[in-house]
């Protein structure tokens, strides 16, 4: 049943050759098999998946007729709640905490009648590149467990790639939804800012943040954004006339499209992933796209422009977490400025503390015009330089990073670590959907992963994009040796 | 140069704080509710839970506009909210959603009575943004309440255009009278839904520049404000003053005070040594105001009849001094009331009167007012009307309306009836027995008369009215005892 995308495992539950609560129990035991040494759960809800699945089994008896993702299982990401349940966000701040009210997202997945399975490892508040700075536990990627899955998604993505669950939600700030996607040989949509309703996300770059899709093929993404796509009353950015039908329209058919390509930003590309690239240019243009190079140069400040916005928001949204109302207070604790600073001190790993520290100091007085205002300028700067590229191509097309995964602990600099979003970086800041999906692996086996990026609201132009692409070169029916 | 105190002139700037007195709160669907067992209407947004996200209230938007157009001020078509950081545990998130360059409101002008006359006084801006929790403090411990957090406030800041205490109260009292005549605030100061703090500085008369500026809170009633300010004016006065030439700059050092009323001081809060770095930047989580001109021109169109207008109206209509209408109309419950008596009586002057002094005497200990008293605006008519139709005396009418204190809800007229001692004697036989008493205990004061002192006559007036018990009919008094001093000439 692992080889089943999900809309397969709905439509053989639906015809009633399996039961939901065989659907369930079958990924329960492969999670039990596998995440030993995947680690990509920080908790599973064998009881309530179950109770969901009966019911869904009754329903199904009774002839009712159930919701678009009936019966799938589903992994959430930890920094995203479900009610009731436990939302660490990968951080030892938050092991205490549960979540009081559900996420949009998951309201909206349950109601489509998915079955949320489990929750996953992140990097902490989805600070980071390799879920190595969960402070809860390793993750490591299923294609070989020596590296890490990516991140901050990491979680969902070995989960994804384990088949442990045949989708998963991750979250995406600079590449985090993306990243995993391609580090695990995985599909990962990070959608136009404000088609997903934020609400129940905890905030890391809130005008970054937005929630997406992992899948092991295009359609699986696809249906997801159909049910979580819609316009939400309780995220004051969320879309208006949100709602798309994804699967219907992608078409599949690129002939005539343009694909721009920014080659100035990528002539440092290593020779492997170089290859991969052009390889998924060369098919591209075989389904009749026409390849037109771009200029995207200003995206060389990208990373910059990132880690002062980003940070500047960061150290507000985490502001919250002072040990006073919920979270871990530190028992050393005597007096108030003592709560707020040992709960801090011992409740934040050392990338957090960075990232406050960092985002503290650009709002600053006296330093804020020369950061955080001039990044807030560059950044629109490079929102009006897509445009222009978008004025010449329908899609653009980068690798998604630089390398394929790396081992787990290789990357000691932060400033190394933060490299590795230098392609998915600037389509956060610009607010574009983008698409990551598999299209290769390098000469031992770890996959690489093609990014296609659309303007504004064009969702569905890019995973159409991605579908086309998707047929031509099945990188994703691959699955790794280990969880075959 | 400035050596007499009278050569210093005060420099004021007020900050008012007004809470909305919305549904729901700023950001979220909790009831804006004062007074209910701690932490009972809080949502996720209020408590500042990790995921939850604010979402603008659009009454608390229309209010501000209200506020604004009222003021004759600018209505921004776009401005935004901003994240100001500190650390305090009342604050849920640790950084409250203001305005900080871009408000709803800019500018502003605020008419107010002073001394008789019309004063202007502009406002600087007025932002929106949300209110924090309340500390409380137990023996052992301390708690908060976030009922009050995220209800919404508007912060209306004036220019420093404030030059002694009863022009800020004057101020206060018409931005007051505006908020509750548009039904946006509730304004209790008591409460916290009026709170105002108060930037001060003096400097000798002529200078322009402005000197260091210290910060006045805890002033939780306009009496108290005026008696901070005017301590705190006579505090940095006579610390210039007794530091001789001294480079006056380091006199006074930016600082925050409070009012202690115990001690009738200000009293030091904390100095500010570094400026306050809040770290303001735009709230990615919501989206800019943007009013459009129809929304603007529906929302001015649709205000009601205002403090300044119906003050104005007053004064025309009936003739009442400019201060008497301020002091009525500030208060839109008691101007409402005081047009609900005009409906059993024709004499606005002498109703002004009883409302804004003879009952609030007799109120005062009681610490009531007489539409919380439970005194129907009718029975005040009646009063008044008793007394212009000479149904009683001014004197008997003094007696009734401690009557009517006594018993709230007895109706004046009934009063009357049933206490023989209110019938007033119309008797002329009998009024004219005390004329001649009168007359003839006082031959001095008839001399004084006729040597053109005019008090004379009313004291004589006096004696009769005394001897009546206040009884007599006044018209009759005079009437009788000019005949009767005629006579004498």
């Amino acid at each position: 049943m692992h080889n089943l995308s999900a809309i397969q495992i709905r439509d053989r539950f639906l015809k009633g050759e399996v039961s939901a609560v065989a659907i369930v129990q079958y990924f329960l035991d492969r999670i039990t098999k596998y995440d030993g040494q995947i680690g990509a759960f920080l908790s599973v809800f064998p009881e309530r998946a179950l109770a969901k699945a009966k019911e869904l089994d009754k329903r199904l008896a009774a002839g009712e007729t159930l919701g678009k993702m009936a019966a799938i299982p589903v992994g959430i990401k930890d920094n995203i709640h479900v009610k009731g349940e436990i939302s660490t966000c990968g951080s030892k701040f938050l092991v205490n905490y549960r979540a009081p009210f559900a996420s949009t997202v998951v309201e909206l997945l349950e109601k489509a009648d998915a079955i949320i399975i489990g929750k996953t490892n992140c990097d902490e508040f989805a600070m980071g590149s390799s879920t190595e700075n969960s402070a809860l536990q390793k993750t490591r990627n299923p294609w070989d467990l020596n590296c890490t899955p990516g991140g901050s998604s990491g979680g969902s993505g070995a989960a994804v790639a384990g088949r442990l669950c045949p989708v998963a939600l991750g979250s995406d700030t600079g590449g985090s939804v993306r990243l995993p996607g391609a580090f695990c040989g995985v599909t990962g949509f990070k959608p136009t800012y404000g088609r997903v309703s934020r609400y129940g996300l905890v905030a890391y770059g809130s005008s970054l943040d937005q929630i997406g899709p992992l899948a092991t093929n295009v359609s699986d993404a696809a249906l997801v954004m159909e049910v979580i796509g819609r316009h939400c009353e309780k995220d004051s950015t969320s879309m208006v006339r949100n709602t798309e039908d994804y699967l219907s329209k992608m078409s599949g058919n690129i002939q005539g499209m343009k694909i721009g390509v920014p080659w100035q930003f990528l002539e440092n590309l290593a020779e492997e992933p170089k290859k991969a690239f052009n390889n998924s240019l060369e098919i591209l243009k075989n389904l009749g796209a026409a390849v037109v190079e771009v200029d995207l140069s200003i995206l060389k400040y990208s990373l910059s422009v990132y880690y002062v916005l980003a940070t500047a928001e960061a150290s507000t949204n985490l502001a919250r977490f002072d040990g006073v109302r919920y979270g871990v207070r530190s028992p050393r604790a005597q007096t108030l400025d003592q709560v707020y600073d040992y709960s801090k001190e011992e409740g934040f790993g050392p990338e957090v503390k960075r990232r406050i520290l960092l985002g503290t100091y650009v709002l600053s007085a006296g330093y804020q015009d020369a950061f955080y205002k001039k990044a807030q300028k560059v950044r629109t700067l490079m929102i009006r330089k897509y445009k222009e590229a978008f004025e010449k191509c329908d899609i653009i097309a980068t690798p998604v990073s630089p390398f394929a995964a790396f081992e787990i602990g290789a990357i000691k600099d932060p400033l190394q670590m933060y490299l590795e979003d230098i392609f998915t970086i600037g389509i956060n800041l610009a607010g574009l959907p983008a698409v990551s999906i598999p299209n290769g692996f390098t000469t031992d086996g770890r996959p690489f992963g093609l990014q296609l990026i659309g303007p504004q609201k064009h969702d569905v132009d890019v995973l159409t994009t991605a579908f086309a692409f998707e047929k031509a070169e099945p990188s994703n029916v691959a699955i790794p040796e280990l969880v075959k | 140069m400035s050596k007499h105190y009278s050569d210093w002139e005060a420099v004021i700037g007020l900050e008012i704080h007004a809470e909305l007195n919305t549904k729901s709160k700023l950001f979220s669907s909790a009831p804006n509710r004062f007074g209910d067992e701690p932490n009972t209407n809080i949502t996720e947004v209020c408590t500042g839970q990790p995921g939850a996200l604010p979402v603008l209230n659009k009454e608390a938007v229309r209010k501000a506009v209200q506020f604004g157009c009222a003021i004759n001020a600018k209505i921004a078509k776009f401005s935004k909210f901003d994240r100001k950081s500190y650390f305090y545990p009342d604050s849920p998130r640790n950084f409250q959603i203001t305005q900080f360059d871009e408000p709803i409101v800019i500018g502003g002008t605020v008419i107010a009575e002073v001394d008789n006359k019309e004063q202007s006084f502009a406002v600087n801006r007025v932002h929106l943004e949300d209110d924090a929790g309340m500390l409380k403090h137990f023996s052992s411990f301390a708690g908060v309440d976030y009922n009050r957090a995220g209800v919404p406030l508007i912060e209306i800041v004036s220019e420093p255009c404030i030059h002694t205490p009863k022009e800020a109260i004057a101020y206060c009292m018409a931005v007051k009278a505006i908020l509750q005549y548009i039904d946006a605030s509730d304004c209790n100061m008591e409460e916290g839904s009026l709170r105002v703090d108060a930037n001060v500085s003096v400097r000798p008369k002529g200078e322009t520049q402005l000197r260091n500026k210290i910060e006045i809170k805890n002033m939780n009633s306009f009496s108290y404000m005026g008696m901070a300010l005017e301590a705190e004016i006579k505090r940095q006065i006579h610390l210039y003053m007794g530091n001789g030439d001294a480079s006056w700059d380091h006199l006074i050092q930016q600082a925050t005070y409070r009012w202690d009323p115990e001690k009738k001081e200000t009293v030091l809060m904390r100095r500010k040594e570094s400026a306050d770095d809040y770290r303001y930047f735009p709230e990615p989580d919501l989206v800019p105001i943007l009013l459009t001109d129809a929304y603007i021109q529906e929302v001015r169109s649709s205000l009601p009849e205002l403090p300044l207008q119906r003050e104005r109206r007053y004064v025309k209509e009936f003739g009442l001094a400019g201060d008497l209408a301020f002091q009525l109309t500030s208060d839109k419950i008691l101007s409402d009331y005081f047009e609900e008596a005009l409906k059993d009586c024709g004499n606005a002057r002498v109703l002004c009167n009883w409302l804004l002094v003879e009952f609030p005497g007799r109120l005062k200990d009681m610490g009531k007012t007489v539409v919380d008293h439970g005194i129907p605006s009718h029975h005040l008519g009646k009063l008044v009307s008793l007394i212009d139709n000479k149904k009683i005396t001014g004197r008997i009418a003094k007696s009734v309306a401690d009557d009517m204190v006594a018993a709230p809800g007895k109706d004046p007229e009934l009063i009357v009836q049933e206490n023989p001692d209110y019938q007033p004697v119309h008797d002329h036989g009998e009024i004219e027995l005390l004329v001649t008493q009168v007359v003839t205990e006082n031959p001095q004061s008839i001399e004084d008369f006729k040597a053109g002192k005019d008090k004379a006559f009313a004291f004589l007036v006096g004696q009769v009215m005394k001897l009546s018990r206040g009884k007599a009919s006044p018209d009759i008094v005079n009437d009788l005892l000019k005949k009767k001093i005629g006579d004498k000439v």
